[in-house]
């Protein structure tokens, strides 16, 4: 559905409320949840061959700095989410290594973009791999999935090797799976980080 | 000069040759024994910030950190007295803290079981007639920090009996009433500033090129381009730090020397000059807050809170190891000659509604991945500069020649924004106290 141009959540910016917030934190549980997925909260083999899909496709086009694709692997209201510790900590009263709604993430995209982001040159290079995916049915219609990965980064001569996991919500969208939440828990989150301008 | 820049242990260098009034030797940088005596020195020999008071709010509360190499756990005791402890087991050197914070009265060696009270005082030692009838526990009590005290909030430790036996205050100087600036920026009441988590970053580079860059107003025009073109295209005209442009020289914006290494880069004139809220590239969230604050409190304190919310546009360096920026409290860590741990201390203020303080959050998570990633990539850059042997001298010589600088009656001295002022300050007490060898 089109959104009408004032409300464009590339400029304007109406859905990060307490609400949002507190289902950010309903998620956060969700994701840490330890009894095993039921098979009556699995979704069909189709449709966790399309999630997965789409888990690739957004990994594949950072990896690629396919950034506009990349944008386009989220829905309009998504959230992109580094906690800087636990994962279930409040971002309304805790910093976070970087929460973006997506205008900021939009934003983000164009620092890079400008090719003046110096962090970013020679650009670095990536490639994630994501395993262990487990996908089950979340409230509202959505897909939760939590995967862990490995990325490794190559910025001019150095390789770095982050790892982690990652919780996300997916909606659908027609025939396309988007990222409506995307939570990146690095196990270091809450030691010094190197240059991480590319995207997680 | 061949000797000075291959200076065997035992031999003294030349600081005077290493630190001119308009460049610095590339040794100060990459040379490893420098690094060393620096640890002593200047981390040794001068007030060196700990911690804020609102990490060990609680009696009993605990955070480990690092003193220039020096573990540390600085601890409340069940008094509410402040100690800074080495956490280091007196006995064959383990940790006794093997946690990053929390509370606790004792801190138990994980190897032979010694056990200390947060205090430091030493109070268990299993076994102990095998040390003889003479032993004395107290012997072995953990090392300390011997002078800590805090300046409203702001907990400093130091090493040096010549700095720890007169007040903070006098160290501080024109500093602290920045200090007192930056608290009034947020609300005014010390004691309702309180972190909320930190960003830790590692840079790959001496500590000093990133201190180099505390007081740097030449800069952000050139290094923040991709921030400031983005926010041009993407947002507008004058916002954000977009003042940063042309002959910033002309503008009312400032370069000061405050005395012992301390330096200070106003922004407020450019930033303030109208609504800095207004001005801001918007941060997530900032729709529903302002919506939600003009309906509570009407708009009119909805802006003023607002204004707190965005960042002092007060750049303070406590020499040397203290930055206040934007509403962060900035450490920087030396580990090693070319790793330096910075870590950003995110502030909120304890009365103020949580929505401010939510919007507060996200714009202080704004810059250190805008803004300071493209620093730290050109910190890392110049370091490697650094390595060039052939090419010994690092510039610090903007505004030196041209006579603008000016001197009130307490010292403190004022230039242009632009100006290396902040540089040659620090580093003029960076040569004294590596003259001054306390060994």
């Amino acid at each position: 559905m089109a959104t009408s141009p004032d409300k464009n959540p590339a400029q304007v910016s109406c859905y990060v409320d307490d609400t949002l917030y507190d289902n950010l934190l309903s998620l956060a549980r969700e994701w840490l949840r330890t009894e095993p997925v039921r098979r009556d909260e699995r979704p069909d083999a189709i449709t966790c061959q399309d999630c997965e899909s789409a888990l690739f496709a957004e990994a594949r086009f950072a990896d690629n700095l396919q950034l506009e694709n990349w944008l386009a692997c989220y829905d309009q209201e998504c959230i992109y989410w580094i906690p800087s510790g636990d994962p279930q900590t409040d971002p309304r009263t805790h910093v976070t290594l970087e929460i973006h709604d997506r205008r900021r993430l939009e934003d983000r995209v164009a620092r890079i973009r400008t090719g003046f982001a110096y962090s970013m040159i020679p650009p670095i290079r990536t490639r994630h791999l994501l395993g262990n995916i487990e996908l089950w049915h979340g409230p509202q219609n959505q897909v939760l999935a939590r995967a862990n990965f490995i990325i490794d980064a190559l910025f001019r001569n150095k390789h770095r090797i982050l790892s982690g996991w990652c919780g996300y919500a997916l909606r659908r969208n027609n025939d396309n799976w988007l990222i409506s939440v995307k939570q990146i828990n690095l196990i270091d989150a809450d030691l010094p980080q190197e240059n991480n301008t590319f995207f997680l | 000069m061949a000797g000075s820049n291959n200076s065997v242990s035992g031999l003294e260098y030349e600081w005077d040759y290493l630190v001119q009034p308009g460049r610095v030797h590339r040794s100060l940088y990459v040379d490893p024994v420098i690094f060393g005596l620096e640890l002593k020195r200047i981390f040794g020999g001068t007030w060196v910030y700990l911690a804020h008071k609102s990490e060990l709010a609680e009696p009993h509360s605990f955070v480990t950190r690092n003193f220039g190499s020096r573990p540390l756990i600085v601890t409340r005791d069940k008094d509410g007295q402040l100690h800074a402890l080495i956490n280091r087991c007196t006995h064959r050197g383990a940790r006794v803290c093997r946690t990053d914070s929390g509370k606790s009265q004792y801190f138990t060696c994980g190897y032979h079981g010694w056990t200390f009270r947060n205090t430091g005082k030493c109070v268990g030692v299993p076994v102990d007639a095998a040390y003889g009838e003479d032993f004395d526990k107290s012997s072995r009590d953990l090392g300390r920090i011997p002078y800590v005290t805090e300046y409203r909030g702001f907990i400093f430790g130091t090493l040096s009996p010549a700095k720890g036996e007169k007040p903070l205050i006098d160290h501080l100087g024109p500093a602290a009433e920045r200090m007192d600036e930056w608290i009034d920026h947020n609300g005014g009441d010390p004691d309702a500033i309180h972190v909320s988590g930190a960003q830790r970053y590692m840079v790959n580079c001496n500590w000093k090129c990133i201190y180099d860059n505390a007081g740097d107003g030449y800069h952000p025009e050139y290094s923040h381009q991709s921030l400031l073109r983005m926010t041009n295209r993407r947002h507008g005209k004058a916002r954000d730090i977009d003042y940063f442009s042309g002959n910033i020289d002309e503008t009312p914006m400032y370069s000061q020397a405050l005395g012992n290494g301390h330096t200070f880069l106003d922004q407020r004139p450019c930033m303030y000059e109208s609504s800095a809220f207004e001005r801001q590239r918007p941060q997530p969230g900032r729709e529903t807050v302002v919506e939600q604050l003009t309906r509570e409190v009407g708009r009119t304190r909805a802006l003023e809170l607002l204004e707190t919310a965005t960042g002092a546009g007060m750049n303070l360096s406590i020499f040397p190891n203290l930055l206040f920026v934007g509403n962060q409290i900035q450490m920087l860590i030396p580990l090693t000659v070319n790793k330096t741990d910075m870590s950003w201390y995110a502030t909120s203020i304890n009365n103020a509604p949580p929505a401010v303080n939510t919007l507060r959050l996200r714009t202080q998570e704004d810059f250190p991945m805008f803004g300071e990633v493209d620093d730290n990539a050109n910190f890392e850059s110049c370091f490697e500069g650094m390595a060039v042997v052939e090419m010994e001298w690092v510039d610090i010589s903007r505004h030196l020649e041209t006579g603008v600088e000016q001197v009130d009656e307490r010292g403190v001295v004022t230039a242009p924004i632009s100006s290396d002022l902040h540089m040659r300050s620090y580093y003029s007490e960076w040569k004294r106290l590596m003259s001054a060898n306390p060994d």
